[in-house]
């Protein structure tokens, strides 16, 4: 087990250098200087010029700044903002480092009961009227974009009824549909998955022993078949998980939420770039660490896959 | 096929030619008759409608902004006074092109490095599938974000985006499908009688992996329209004036309240289209792989 965790550790590494010269290269592939933006009306100051230059780095070799840059960035220090001078990094991302991830968390607990549930009793009636139904909704919601989710529902829910605040952040009402648009796609994929599983299980011989020796339809489903289904559709959760996370851009951006994926966009166009480029790293690095989490979690649950990876 | 077999097929369906066999599969699929329909639809709004636009796509009339649908504006008009439908048809072409573009890049780069890594294994296979191993760990908005701070937003961004996130999944497909198409005798036969390599990947591997590989990337388009206008929603993808459906979106939503048209008709495009095409290529999967059917 520790070796296949340290095998996973190490194979972390590519994805962190290649998204270190990424983010790097991006930062310095500003069109211009990036002394020059920062100082906008002020930037035929020679004196200040340097004087920022040499605070922000930048008077040293590429290859240093890279280092240094790594280095920091690992620790957790991502230098200084180029749109609001002097302040660092992780002080523009403030909050928003709670918002993102208390958004993608709430989403999934609502999303993994609700798949769950609805997959399991589509399975159950397979080819009956409530499958049909479920699966009509189901490929809606996972065809439609969030945006256009959110779009129907702001309006129906916000304008026409009046019962939620259209957008912000702060209120428990304002947090609802945000959470809810986030939780759709998952919700169905979930579903999507449970219900693809649960029929392979029901199939089962250890299922139609359960059912011969007697036992309720409904304990063979929800004690037996179902504990069966969750494994599988654990090993999924880094897609679901990679799914929310992008999602997270688009629900802050409609619900004017101030999170870590809106400020990644608007520090873009403000061509903030060390902010922006903050925030792809601590994505990635968030994506990798579940999937190895997930991974971990799947080899101590099924022994098969242990041995297989310590060998590979 | 052996005599069992042969009794087994359906008689209707073992008499005829295969390719009818596999249009009665697909007919059969009430779903996948619907999805077919939107998808001939849109194709043929997409390529055909911006020439019968009721008005210039970018058309501005500012004394006529945010109108509610007339009998001059179909489905009305937004923020400069341009005609909704005029722009939905020809954002049904933005979105086609991009799916299009994004799809054949893909395709070629995919294949390339699917069949390489395939065909010749060893340590070529294995960094070609740790760098496609990397790319994975990349979210399309993240990419995009990467993209835009090099390049700006635009057409191009979305496509380098789209194509940089998408070919690693072309790839491992092609990758599976070559080996175990490289056990095959006829390859054997083929490196025994003295074909040089790049003869054998592009007349005897390309041929026979190249059609499954199509539809199975084809299924995806309905998923490559779906980040195009999440992309242009977030502002990162198509710019102004150039229409698309993700960028409409974008402009009705602030108007959500007084003046919906815009936000509501294009999220109704958008949401039908990507449907059509899922609904599609779901069928298109059940039709090659029948084991697959109501998963």
């Amino acid at each position: 087990m520790v070796v296949y965790i340290l095998k996973r550790l190490i194979g972390i590494v590519p994805v962190l250098v290649v998204t270190l010269i990424v983010t790097f290269g991006a930062i310095r592939a500003l069109p211009g200087d990036p002394v020059t933006v920062m100082l906008s009306d002020h930037s035929a100051n020679v004196e200040m010029a340097d004087r920022l230059r040499a605070e922000y780095g930048l008077d040293r070799p590429v290859l240093q700044q890279f280092v240094d840059y790594s280095t920091h960035a690992l620790r957790g220090q991502f230098g200084f903002s180029y749109r609001y001078v002097h302040v660092p990094v992780i002080e523009v991302l403030g909050t928003g480092l709670v918002i993102s991830p208390l958004l993608a968390l709430a989403a999934i607990f609502l999303a993994l009961p609700f798949g769950i549930i609805a997959g399991t009793f589509a399975a159950v009636h397979r080819n009956q009227f409530a499958d049909t139904a479920v699966i009509v909704i189901l490929v809606i919601a996972l065809s439609i974009p969030d945006f256009a989710i959110a779009t129907f529902l702001v309006y129906l829910l916000c304008i026409k009824l009046g019962l939620l605040p259209v957008a912000g952040w702060g209120s428990l009402a304002q947090a609802v549909l945000p959470v809810a648009v986030l939780a759709v796609p998952s919700a169905a994929y979930i579903a999507r998955l449970s219900r693809t599983f649960m029929l392979e299980v029901l199939q089962q011989d250890y299922i139609r022993t359960l059912r011969a020796k007697g036992l309720g339809e409904r304990l063979v489903i929800y004690r037996h078949a179902l504990r069966n289904v969750l494994i599988p559709v654990l090993t999924q959760a880094g897609i679901i998980f990679g799914g929310l996370l992008s999602n997270t851009f688009v629900v802050e951006t409609i619900f004017n939420i101030p999170g870590l994926g809106r400020l990644a966009i608007e520090s873009v166009f403000a061509r903030d770039y060390p902010v922006a480029m903050a925030v792809v790293l601590l994505f990635v690095l968030f994506f990798v660490l579940i999937n190895l989490m997930i991974d971990v979690l799947y080899a101590a649950i099924d022994p098969r896959l242990r041995a297989r990876m310590a060998a590979a | 096929m052996t005599a069992d077999a042969e009794v087994a097929a359906p008689i209707a369906a073992r008499d005829l030619p295969p390719i009818l066999g596999l249009w009665r599969r697909f007919v059969a699929q009430r779903s996948a008759v619907i999805g077919f329909v939107i998808v001939l639809f849109v194709i043929l709004v997409g390529s055909v409608g911006p020439a019968f636009t009721p008005h210039p796509f970018d058309e501005t009339d500012l004394l006529n902004t945010w109108s509610p649908p007339s009998e001059n504006n179909m489905l009305g008009t937004d923020r400069l006074g341009r005609d909704i439908l005029s722009r939905l048809i020809v954002g049904a072409r933005t979105s086609l092109v991009v799916a299009v573009t994004v799809l054949a890049i893909t395709l070629l780069i995919g294949v390339a490095v699917g069949m390489a890594a395939g065909y010749l294994g060893g340590w070529i296979d294995g960094l070609l599938m740790r760098t496609v191993d990397v790319m994975l760990a990349f979210p399309a908005v993240i990419v995009a974000i990467l993209v835009t701070s090099v390049l700006g937003s635009g057409e191009t961004t979305v496509i380098i985006s789209l194509s940089i996130v998408w070919w690693s999944g072309v790839a491992r497909l092609t990758r599976s499908l070559t080996i175990v198409l490289r056990q095959e005798l006829f390859i054997d036969a083929a490196i025994v009688s003295g074909t040089p390599l790049p003869l054998i990947l592009w007349r005897h591997i390309l041929p026979n992996i190249f059609a499954p590989i199509l539809v199975r990337t084809s299924v995806g388009v309905g998923f490559i329209i779906m980040a195009e206008a999440t992309l242009s929603f977030l502002g990162l993808g198509i710019q102004e004036p150039q229409a698309s459906w993700g960028g409409m979106i974008r402009d009705g939503l602030p108007m959500l309240g007084a003046d919906p048209y815009l936000a509501l008709f294009g999220s109704l495009a958008l949401g039908v289209t990507i449907i059509g095409f899922n609904l599609l290529g779901d069928g298109l999967r059940d039709m090659l792989d029948p084991r697959l059917q109501g998963r």
